[in-house]
């Protein structure tokens, strides 16, 4: 056993060397900088452990749950079959596929179109390509984030998707995790490159099949060019027995735009974190996101804004609405440094009860030393507006349709803001059908 | 027997008494008017007609087409026939006004045993009663109530009534905040849906709007009661000499 004794700073975890010795061979054995980044993980891992309740940035999340469960390298489950996309990801118009079952790219189930822009990871890190290289590990370093020491220990699978600037490129990556009778876990790393300015687009679905317990621990490092523009919307629906621990790093140089949609849906327990870090003057975040929970599932997004130079805006507006007993959590940290003069940062979490049962947490965090700045944030949970809904039985329509109409409205104000329109129409259509089941019909659970 | 009768209505509103033995019988076929004071209960009247929470009613009752309106839900009030016409109409994001309307008017028809209103219908009957009462056909696409100018939320009030077609009209101060042209819009939309079945009662701080909206009877509320009713000629004594005239020891 080589799990870390559990005291209030790190959590034993399964993904010691007996996780380790059943992973099999891993890429890049060639490419010493490829072995280097898995033991600079698997030292952060060993040292730290998987961070305990008195690690201030993990105290709302625990992941006590996740060290019980004997994980095994979704890649070594041999009786793991997933022979179609689930039915839930819709098919997004001029947004070619590309599907990854338990990080493994799946050419069969992708669309041929998009299998042009994408090169597995794997063949990239036995490749040892450059452009690669240089991005890897450094945009989402283990260090300070235990999501990417665990991604980055066991870096095998995953996709490179690279952009130049002309005409914009367009992808939608599914992710399905799929366990067998053993819980399995995954890591895929997704390095997505805009170059100067290009113009990506990419929505992501993680999905997962149901009644099955693994996994899921994405990284995504996405580094923008000079005045290019990514966009990323992540659709988060995982199975309800699922775990997810992922990480968005993104890194901005002058001008860069960077665009980022959350919606999550589901999931056992759901940790995601944002970090953006501006290096260049000009740049611009929007991170908007809206969450539905029911049942016990616990969802918690934690932004980190690096402002570390001038003239950059960020912009976060986040809604949530809770049932159940589920546990909601949106930690939002701001940094300006001293010389970010001109910085304009703005976040807003609102978050709805849908019962007594819940319980939301908002921690926003602003660190600001420059003193030539607009920095502001907002939070408010509560319940149901009661003169909304009373406007609404006023005509004549009853409490239930009234109550779901005003949660659906409360969620599809922040979805509005997407940009793209068939993403946008796909992702109030999934906050639609999330309502008509939990709250419409038979209540909400 | 009248549309609707409100005999002896007592209600307090955070400890504090508001109506105070109000009594009200309006016919099917007539427009009644209230006006009154700032701060004597004519929206709390609306609202516990409408049937609001947070009121404390402690005596009297309301009778609607023979039934006891007090012990129906607001829903349900709302799908008799029933309609307030808001004050201060509240904004209501992410809901799109035309799926509001759409929700609102399917749930009365199911009420009246009718199938869902088809889409077809629905826009066209929207667009007609837009272009009747100029509201811009865009609105409809918008949020319900979001960022709409006070005469424009005045408008959609109108809408949203002269769709839902009730028998019994609250207007509580749908004048206050119109310009001209729009009153006389407005005025024709309510004009418009008269009919000997159904009635309204008319909240305004103006005789103005009754030159429009002629009223059969208007009535002072001050002190939580009726204190004097007549024809149109009392709104006229009212411009005049003002509220003084009817102050009553309450
Ligand atoms: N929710 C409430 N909490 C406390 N007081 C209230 C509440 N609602 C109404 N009141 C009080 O009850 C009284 C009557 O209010 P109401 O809104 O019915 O007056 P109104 O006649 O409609 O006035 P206006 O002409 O200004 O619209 C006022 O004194 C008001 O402050
Ligand atoms: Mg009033």
């Amino acid at each position: 056993m080589a799990s870390v004794l559990s005291s209030s700073r790190s959590t034993a975890h399964p993904f010691g060397e007996r996780y380790a010795g059943r992973m099999g061979p891993l890429p890049g054995a060639s490419q010493p900088w490829v072995d280097g980044l898995r033991q600079a993980g698997r030292a952060a891992l060993t040292s730290s452990g998987l961070p305990g309740p008195k690690v201030e940035a993990w105290r709302y999340t625990s992941l006590a749950e996740l060290a019980k469960v004997a994980f095994i390298p979704a890649a070594t489950a041999d009786d793991v079959e997933v022979a179609s996309v689930p039915s839930r990801v819709p098919r997004l118009d001029g947004f070619p596929r590309l599907v990854l079952v338990n990080g493994v790219l799946r050419r069969d189930l992708s669309d041929v179109a998009a299998n042009a822009f994408a090169v597995p990871l794997r063949d990239a890190l036995n490749g040892g390509d450059p452009a690669v290289r240089a991005v890897l590990g450094k945009i989402a370093p283990v260090s300070g984030s235990p999501i990417s020491a665990l991604n980055t220990s066991f870096l095998s699978e995953g996709l490179v998707v690279s952009a130049q600037s002309g005409a914009p490129v367009r992808l939608q990556i599914v992710t399905i995790g799929a366990a067998g009778a053993e819980p399995a876990a995954f890591h895929p790393r997704i390095v997505l490159t805009a170059s100067d300015g290009a113009d990506v687009t990419v929505a992501v679905h993680h999905v997962g099949l149901p009644g099955q317990s693994y996994l899921s621990n994405p990284v995504t490092e996405i580094s923008i060019g000079r005045g290019a523009t990514v966009r990323n919307f992540v659709d988060l629906a995982e199975d309800g027995d699922a775990f997810h621990l992922g990480l968005t790093a993104v890194n901005l140089a002058a001008n860069g735009s960077y665009e980022d949609f959350r919606l999550a849906l589901g999931g056992g327990l759901i940790r995601q974190d944002v970090t953006a870090i501006f290096s260049g003057d000009g740049g611009r975040v929007t991170l908007n996101g809206a969450y539905a929970l029911a049942k016990t599932e616990h969802h918690e997004l934690a932004t980190t804004f690096f402002h570390d130079v001038p003239n950059c805006n960020s912009e976060q507006i986040v809604r949530g609405v809770a049932a159940g007993r589920s546990r909601a959590v949106f930690q939002g940290r701001i940094r300006v440094a001293p010389n970010a003069q001109k910085t304009d940062a703005r976040q807003n979490h609102k978050a709805l009860f849908l019962d007594a049962g819940p319980k939301i947490d908002c921690k926003p965090e602003l660190e600001i030393f420059a003193d030539d700045v607009q920095c502001a944030h907002g939070a408010a949970t509560g319940e149901i507006d009661h003169d909304q809904l009373f406007y609404l039985l006023s005509r004549g329509i009853d409490p239930d349709t009234a109550r779901a109409l005003l949660v659906a409205g409360f969620l599809v104000d922040v979805v509005s803001r997407l940009s793209i329109d068939v993403v946008r129409e796909a992702f109030a259509g999934a906050v639609s059908a999330w309502l008509k089941t939990r709250v419409v019909s038979g209540g909400v659970p | 027997m009248a549309l609707i009768e409100i005999e002896d209505l007592h209600v307090a509103v955070a400890g504090k008494d508001v109506l105070k033995g109000l009594s009200l019988a309006i016919e099917a076929g007539t427009v009644h008017a209230i006006m009154g004071p700032n701060g004597t209960g004519k929206s709390t009247l609306s609202n516990v007609i409408a049937g609001r929470e947070g009121y404390d009613i402690k005596r009297g009752r309301i009778v609607f087409a023979g039934r006891d309106l007090l012990a129906m839900p607001a829903d349900e009030r709302a799908r008799a026939g029933i309609f307030l016409a808001f004050q201060y109409p509240v904004e209501i994001p992410g809901v799109s006004t035309s799926a509001f309307l759409k929700t609102a008017i399917n749930a009365k028809r199911r009420a009246a045993g009718l199938s869902e209103i088809d889409a077809m219908e629905f826009l066209k009957l929207v667009k007609a009663k837009c272009k009747a009462l100029g509201v811009a056909d865009d609105m409809i696409k918008r949020p319900l109530n979001v960022g709409f100018s006070g005469g424009e939320k005045k408008r959609a009030e109108v809408l949203q009534m002269s769709l839902l077609e009730p028998r019994f009209a609250v207007l509580d101060e749908t004048d206050s905040g119109l310009d001209i042209d729009a009153l006389k819009v407005v005025s024709a939309g309510v004009n418009a849906l008269r009919g000997p079945e159904s009635a309204f009662l008319v909240i305004t701080h103006y005789q103005r709007l009754l030159n429009y909206i002629v009223p059969d009877q208007v009535h002072i509320l001050s002190g939580g009661r009726i204190v004097a009713s007549g024809g149109r000629e009392l709104a006229e004594r009212l411009e005049r000499d003002g509220y003084a005239q009817f102050q009553t020891a309450a």
